[in-house]
């Protein structure tokens, strides 16, 4: 059988020149040494992963090493990953890369993401799998670089896009790859002329709208694999059903795609309870937050919302902001003397409803806890309080340095009993020995709510979580609980469905979505209505994915 | 590579290197680097350049090593076999070690010239594997022998010529000597199994035919322009195709030298 067969060339040739410039040489002891150097580093056996061997500091899941074991045995390194949200796509693509890196089969290398997950997939590539990517800042980058991470939108731009598809790239990882499934958008085509050996697709949805899209992406990794269009549209149709019900198609779509459940992996996830805790403020508390309803906010309604999300958290928090207000309204003297009253008023006021609610719960358990704030204030204002009860907590910040935040961290595991954090910001920080979580005030932005539990419900996790939401009625608060988050079940939802049905529903941003309905709304009662027409548009859109598809999403 | 092995790698690499070790137990290594291995592993140019200038000669970090999971609290840094350290240590050993010409010190004798080649032959279909062979070939009679590293490590060697010992020149002259090799190397492969290689062949051969019908396809309605576009993105998939789909042998030498063998020892190895 012909097989290609090449001899190093170059080492006779040193070697002899070596000899006959007498050097230099190194001892017996030294080449030896270099010899089981090589032996260590030799690849004995086609089967089964080098790669785990490499990064003992990584415990892999059964799901994860069978997926990356299918891709490199079966598929010959070209393949959709579609697991399921959370059951760590990046984790699988990191380590069949790894795989191929260790084989000495990938050397240069693009990864293609979204623009906001670049840093992390560097940080990850970087901490998790020792693979010294970086991300695509200058244009010289491209050239000299083994390893680089860049969004699409800047790699097809001039004048990247020509030094990009002029390189040939021994493996490609494209992430959020249901973008790609148009085939006549730039994006698509800029792809599909990329030099690549190996490919890795990542989607939680192979299958957006229609049967086509599982079309154009099979047809970047393998082109004709599923016939020409014509032909597919012919023999398939093009409802996305038939993914789930022709049995041809699903073998032949297997052949290339690995996608893992949440219920086959195996894994006996502990459970998230969740607890809506209801505060009704003090009658002075609900005056105080009723005349923040002030006709001076007519023209200027976004002031008075946050004035009030404020003062749902704490009177330190508004009065930060009122502070301001009058600072930069002394021309206008209604203004001013408006928030100076307001001023008063709440200065008057007794210790917040909503943190005495935190000293009932936190006092009555010797576990530890971790509360998310919105506001700073609120979160010197809680440590205070917290301290004169006789509770220890640290603060944590995203803007902290990453030795103070695992400092910070350490004092939470061993001596403080409560973390006060504002955000979720911080990727590799481990808290999974925590298993209760306050949401102090709930952010508008679910996609931070999940980020938030994610620290604490994910792999690792012994124990069942308890999340509690405070939420005071009569108040901002209310709408946002009743209406939005039961109703879409929000706080059970897993984040990425959520992100495509905000995406179908094109909502690019459902916090900024729900501002607006309620500076909008001349009225409680319009707000209600709008808040639940959008409701609504999520109910219908989740039903329609559930019956139509089980194979494509869940949304 | 286990962490135990670890730890005795850098023991060894770093005497080797003339480091000064200033403790070495289980699991734990403080080593105080040389200039040479400094600039190498702590890559600080800068450092090195502004202490010449002055005329001076610089201080070389000390560094600790932890292999021992149990040794973890420990102040060091955590070395194991993925860690980019231990690979920065083993590509600088790879280069250090790789040619050589030595000497058996065997008293009042003749040496006989060996050509000693140790090979990594790696074989990529559908995924790859790699073999060691370490091959010694007398370069007087041109005899081959397998195994040849095993067979060293009984014999003490020098780097200079031992005092009244004396070496036969060469009649097999190195290039030739690996022509030899590559001819045996060639003749050993054809003998292996080739399943692996058949199998990569029939997935080629598969998805090349599903690669044609595609193209084709869509080639009988193109214009002209399509046609030129469709040609390119056609060569373009069959050139990935063959990347990763034909099987392919690549032989490389790992390292390799000249050794000088008593007659007694040469005897021995060809089994006379």
């Amino acid at each position: 059988m012909d097989i290609k067969y090449q001899f190093d060339k170059q080492f006779p040739n040193e070697l002899d020149k070596k000899l006959i410039e007498n050097g230099p040489f190194c001892s017996f002891d030294m080449f030896q040494m270099a010899y089981e150097t090589a032996k260590s580093l030799a690849v004995p056996n086609f089967k089964g992963l080098m790669s785990p061997n490499y990064l003992p500091h990584m415990e892999f899941l059964d799901h994860q090493l069978d997926c990356a074991k299918q891709v490199v045995e079966k598929m010959s390194g070209r393949a959709i990953l579609a697991d399921e949200v959370g059951l760590g796509k990046t984790i699988e693509a990191g380590l069949i890369l790894k795989e191929y890196m260790v084989r000495g089969l990938a050397k240069k290398i693009l990864i293609l993401v979204p623009a906001s997950l670049v840093n992390q997939w560097v940080k990850e590539l970087n901490e998790k799998f020792y693979i010294p990517a970086v991300s695509q800042r200058k244009s010289y980058v491209w050239e000299q670089c083994d390893v680089v991470v860049s969004s699409i939108d800047t790699a097809k731009r001039p004048p990247h896009k020509d030094i990009v598809l002029s390189q040939k790239y021994d493996f490609i990882i494209i992430d959020e790859a249901h973008k790609l499934k148009n085939h006549k958008t730039k994006n698509y085509q800029f792809v599909n002329s990329l030099k690549k050996t190996y490919c890795l697709l990542l989607t939680a949805t192979p299958v957006q709208n229609q049967l086509a899209d599982i079309f154009n992406l099979v047809t970047i990794l393998k082109p004709g694999y599923l016939g020409s269009y014509d032909e597919f549209s012919k023999t398939f149709g093009n409802k996305r059903s038939a993914l789930k019900r022709d049995e041809n198609l699903k073998q032949l779509v297997q052949n290339v795609m690995v996608r893992n459940r949440r219920e086959d992996t195996g894994i006996d996830w502990t459970k998230r309870k969740i607890d809506t805790i209801w505060i009704n403020f003090s009658e002075d508390e609900q005056s105080a937050y009723d005349d923040l309803d002030h006709e001076l906010f007519s023209k200027d309604p976004f002031t008075s919302i946050t004035l009030k999300r404020e003062f749902c958290s704490s009177r330190e928090a508004c009065y930060l902001s009122l502070k301001k207000m009058v600072e930069q309204h002394e021309e206008n003297n209604s203004k001013q003397e408006w928030g100076e009253q307001v001023i008063q008023k709440i200065e008057q006021l007794p210790h917040h409803a909503k943190a005495k609610k935190v000293i009932d719960i936190i006092g009555n358990s010797d576990e530890k806890f971790i509360i998310f704030t919105e506001y700073r204030a609120t979160q010197y204002y809680l440590q205070w309080y917290l301290q004169q009860h006789g509770i220890s907590s640290v603060p944590f910040r995203g803007g902290f340095k990453r030795g103070k935040k695992e400092w910070m961290t350490q004092l939470f595991q061993n001596h403080a009993q409560v973390l006060i954090a504002t955000e979720a910001g911080g990727e590799g920080i481990n808290l999974q020995f925590c298993n209760n979580m306050i949401h102090y005030d709930l952010p508008w932005n679910p996609m931070r709510l999940e980020q938030r539990i994610g620290r604490i419900h994910r792999f690792g996790q012994k124990e069942d979580v308890n999340i509690y939401y405070l939420a005071i009625r009569n108040t901002i608060d209310e709408h946002l609980i009743s209406l939005l988050y039961e109703k879409i079940n929000l706080f059970e939802r897993v984040i990425g469905d959520l992100d495509d049905i905000l995406e179908q529903l094109n909502i690019p941003n459902l916090e900024n979505e729900i501002k607006e309905i309620f500076a909008e709304s001349q009225s409680p009662g319009e707000a209600r209505i709008k808040m639940e027409n959008l409701t609504a548009a999520f109910q219908q859109n989740q039903e329609e994915g559930m019956s139509e598809d089980g194979t494509a999403s869940n949304s | 590579m286990e962490q135990q092995a670890i730890h005795n790698y850098l023991h060894n690499f770093f005497s080797l290197n003339q480091c000064e070790i200033k403790e070495s137990r289980q699991g734990k290594i403080t080593v105080k680097l040389n200039e040479e291995l400094d600039r190498l592993l702590l890559n600080r140019p800068f450092y090195w350049e502004y202490i010449k200038k002055i005329g001076q000669e610089g201080e070389t970090a000390t560094l600790t090593f932890i292999s021992s999971p149990s040794m973890r609290h420990e102040e060091g840094e955590w070395i194991h076999f993925g860690s980019p350290r231990l690979h920065q240590i083993f590509n600088s050993q790879l280069a250090q070690g790789r040619y050589t010409m030595l000497y058996e010190q065997a008293g009042q004798t003749a040496l006989n010239p060996w050509l000693v080649n140790n090979i990594m032959i790696s074989y990529k279909g559908r995924q790859k594997k790699d073999e060691i062979l370490s091959i010694g070939l007398h370069l007087i009679n041109g005899t081959m022998v397998f195994n040849f590293m095993e067979l060293l490590k009984k014999i003490s060697f020098s780097s200079v010529i031992p005092d009244y010992s004396y070496t036969i020149s060469p009649i097999v002259r190195i290039p030739s000597a690996f022509n030899r090799i590559n001819n045996y190397l060639q003749h050993y492969l054809s003998e292996q199994e080739d399943d692996w290689a058949k199998e990569a062949y029939e997935h080629f051969d598969k998805e090349k035919e599903i690669l044609n019908h595609f193209y084709e396809s869509y080639t009988e309605t193109a214009s002209d322009d399509e046609k030129e576009l469709l040609k390119e993105r056609y060569e373009n998939e069959v050139d990935h195709l063959e990347k990763r789909l034909l099987p392919e042998i690549q032989i490389k030498i790992i390292n390799g030298g000249l050794f000088y063998l008593s007659e007694t020892t040469s005897n021995q190895f060809i089994g006379k």
